[in-house]
């Protein structure tokens, strides 16, 4: 259970860079997601982790131990892979102990161990059953049960749960977390999904396309603090404006718009008067009205161009005067709500100025 | 999921009527003479009777140790080609599977091009090397490494290599096939469990591809086992096997009935050294996975 520190990775594939200089420290005994989209080299950086791939340029790190170069077999790091690849020829108990073949236990201590991890993972019913007579959400924990027997320092996740229905999925997330907690070894979730990585991660890094990390951070502050605008929109949706500070950088004017009441944070010094600069709001933090209402800092007038119904929630597209959609989520809290917004009506929508996040552009 | 079943059995009756030329095939040109061979080997007179015209007199005549020496000779050529052939194409095929990245269709074509010969020319052709002044002999002195030329023709050497060569590529392609369709990051997962290489190999690549392994054994195995062509020519027919013993019995002394109950005898044979020879392999590669 120690800390993995990353320096200066790079690593090309036939003449395409897929990482440059990247740097990240992942805490030991942290659940830690990568999230980014397809391609963005987070798979890649976890198979740097592993060994299945060496580097370029720069160091990895686990503990004081520089393992940039160990052969992937004396490294004390897990993989759970994306499709399981569990061995075909073997049952659910030799896949397990496989690890363990591997060490020259004794047979009595693998069958003990054997049998506690599948305890762990629910499936003690299923000790000798042949891989192929499992279902999806089954050999996923045959997998994640022969990662773990092996006590690794760092477990590692790449994309686990791709292949498992949504139900599912939710299940297991929730399982995994009380599994880390369980265990507190280093767990690295790699995902596309947002949604997972916000669920389980205690901290995570954000990846853009061009393989660079764009942001740490625990969930709550990559969700409410984006640091750029590819997080705020990757992370969530949310609306993006461009604008113009002015007076005193205490406000935005947003051309063809009006202009809005901002605060600038104490950590972005870097901004003055005259900058051109993204504004970004989340629809949640929008309130959707027919009538006017008070106790907001900004306001803005716009015309329904179209309603989703989301079941707990309600999507409004408002189309602005100079043409703009902006995206507005209503919570459904109640049957009978005493106003229906429907189509072309004419709304209000207000936001308080703490709300606003501030983007460089 | 649930319709599987049901999906397979309709499945597998349309692979009934796909296969049927095939089968009819088989039945026209393989089991009817091979059920006349049967019937050729019990009867006195070559006549459409089996009225005072049965025997096991031929059967008899073969119990001679002469034979039998012959029926072990040629299990051992079979086995120890098998084993051969094996030994250096399991390492060939591993490296066209996980080392060759560019022109590997190139390297599988020039595998088979042997093929394009017929199989009289590719054993003539081994004699140019073979040959006293040949290819090897003249390769070898040039060297150094001899100072007289060698004798190998006519020698048990010339066979064993000859057929060594011819077989070769039955036993790749297949282990080339079975070991291209396993899942790679099982690789990959086996050494994150801590194995080496030479475990992996062991505990996963070898058991994975024992139904090729099986397959190439087979394919080289039984013509080997029946091999007159090598044996005669390269051989200089100093020792019968059993393919050139049928062929005499059969053309040159034309004692067809003899003939009849030998091929029945050393196919009979065959079908005991197969059945030991697929719990061999099952020993040493595992059991086939289902």
């Amino acid at each position: 259970m120690r800390e993995i520190r990353l320096q200066n990775i790079k690593k090309t594939f036939e003449d395409e860079l897929i990482l440059d200089c990247v740097n990240l420290t992942i805490k030991s005994g942290e659940f830690f997601a990568l999230l980014g989209p397809s391609g963005s080299g987070k798979t890649t950086l976890l198979r740097l982790i592993a060994g299945f791939e060496t580097v370029d340029g720069g160091s990895i790190f686990l503990g004081n131990q520089e393992i940039t170069y160990v052969p992937i077999h004396k490294r004390r790091v897990n993989t759970v892979f994306q499709n399981y690849a569990l061995f075909p020829h073997f049952n659910v108990f030799d896949n397990v102990a496989y690890g363990l073949y591997l060490k020259k236990l004794s047979k009595d201590l693998i069958e003990q161990k054997v049998i506690k991890v599948l305890r762990s993972v629910h499936l003690e019913k299923h000790i000798y059953k042949s891989i192929d007579q499992l279902s999806g959400g089954q050999q996923q924990r045959v997998a994640l049960a022969r990662a773990i027997i092996n006590e690794p320092d760092v477990l590692l996740l790449d994309e686990p749960l791709a292949a498992l229905d949504m139900g599912l999925r939710e299940k297991m997330l929730v399982e995994l977390i009380e599994l880390q907690d369980e265990l507190k070894t280093t767990f690295v979730y790699v995902t596309h999904d947002q949604f997972e990585a916000l669920t389980v991660a205690d901290r995570m890094a954000i990846m853009n396309a061009d393989g660079e990390i764009e942001q740490v951070g625990t969930p709550k502050e990559i969700y409410e603090f984006p640091a750029s605008s590819f997080v705020a929109s990757f992370v969530g949706s949310t609306n993006i404006l461009q604008g113009t500070l002015i007076q005193d950088c205490k406000k935005i004017e947003i051309s063809g718009i009006g202009m809005f009441e901002v605060v600038v944070p104490k950590e972005k010094t870097g901004l003055c008067e005259d900058l051109e600069i993204l504004m970004s709001i989340r629809p949640e933090k929008i309130e959707i009205s027919k009538t006017e209402m008070t106790g907001f800092t900004n306001h803005l007038k716009g015309k329904v161009d179209s309603i989703v119904y989301h079941g707990r929630s309600t999507q409004y597209l408002v189309e602005l005067e100079n043409g703009r959609i902006l995206h507005v989520f209503e919570q459904n809290e109640e049957h009978f709500p005493q106003e229906v917004i429907d189509y072309d009506d004419v709304v209000h929508m207000y936001w308080q100025k703490e709300n606003v996040v501030l983007l460089d552009k | 999921m649930k319709n599987t079943g049901f999906k397979t059995a309709a499945l597998r009756e349309r692979h009934i009527f796909a296969s049927m030329p095939a089968l009819l095939w088989q039945i026209v040109f393989f089991y009817v003479p091979l059920f006349f061979i049967l019937v050729v080997s019990v009867l006195k007179r070559l006549e459409y009777s089996i009225f005072d015209n049965l025997t096991v007199q031929h059967y008899k005549a073969l119990f001679d140790p002469a034979y039998y020496k012959i029926i072990s000779r040629s299990l051992l050529l079979a086995f120890s080609n098998s084993i051969l052939c094996f030994a250096i194409a399991y390492p060939i095929a591993y490296f066209l599977v996980f080392r060759i990245k560019h022109l590997k269709s190139l390297m599988i074509f020039l595998l088979v091009l042997p093929f394009w010969a017929n199989f009289l020319v590719q054993v003539y052709a081994w004699f140019f090397v073979l040959e006293r002044g040949g290819f090897l002999n003249s390769a070898l002195l040039g060297l150094g490494i001899i100072s007289e030329p060698l004798h190998m023709l006519n020698t048990p050497f010339a066979i064993y290599i000859v057929m060594l060569f011819c077989y070769l590529p039955f036993m790749i392609m297949p282990i080339y096939s079975s070991l291209e369709g396993i899942n790679k990051s099982l690789y990959e997962a086996s050494s994150d469990l801590g194995a080496s290489s030479w475990q992996t190999l062991f505990r996963i690549t070898l058991p994975l591809s024992s139904s090729g392994i099986r397959t190439g054994f087979f394919l080289v195995f039984i013509p080997s086992f029946g091999e007159f062509i090598v044996p005669t020519l390269l051989g200089g027919g100093k020792q019968m096997f059993v393919g050139s013993l049928i062929s005499y019995f059969f053309i040159e002394t034309r004692s067809i009935f003899l003939g009849a109950a030998f091929t029945c005898v050393s196919g009979f044979m065959l079908l005991v050294a197969i059945a030991l020879l697929t719990v061999f392999l099952r020993l040493v590669f595992g059991r086939d996975r289902a």
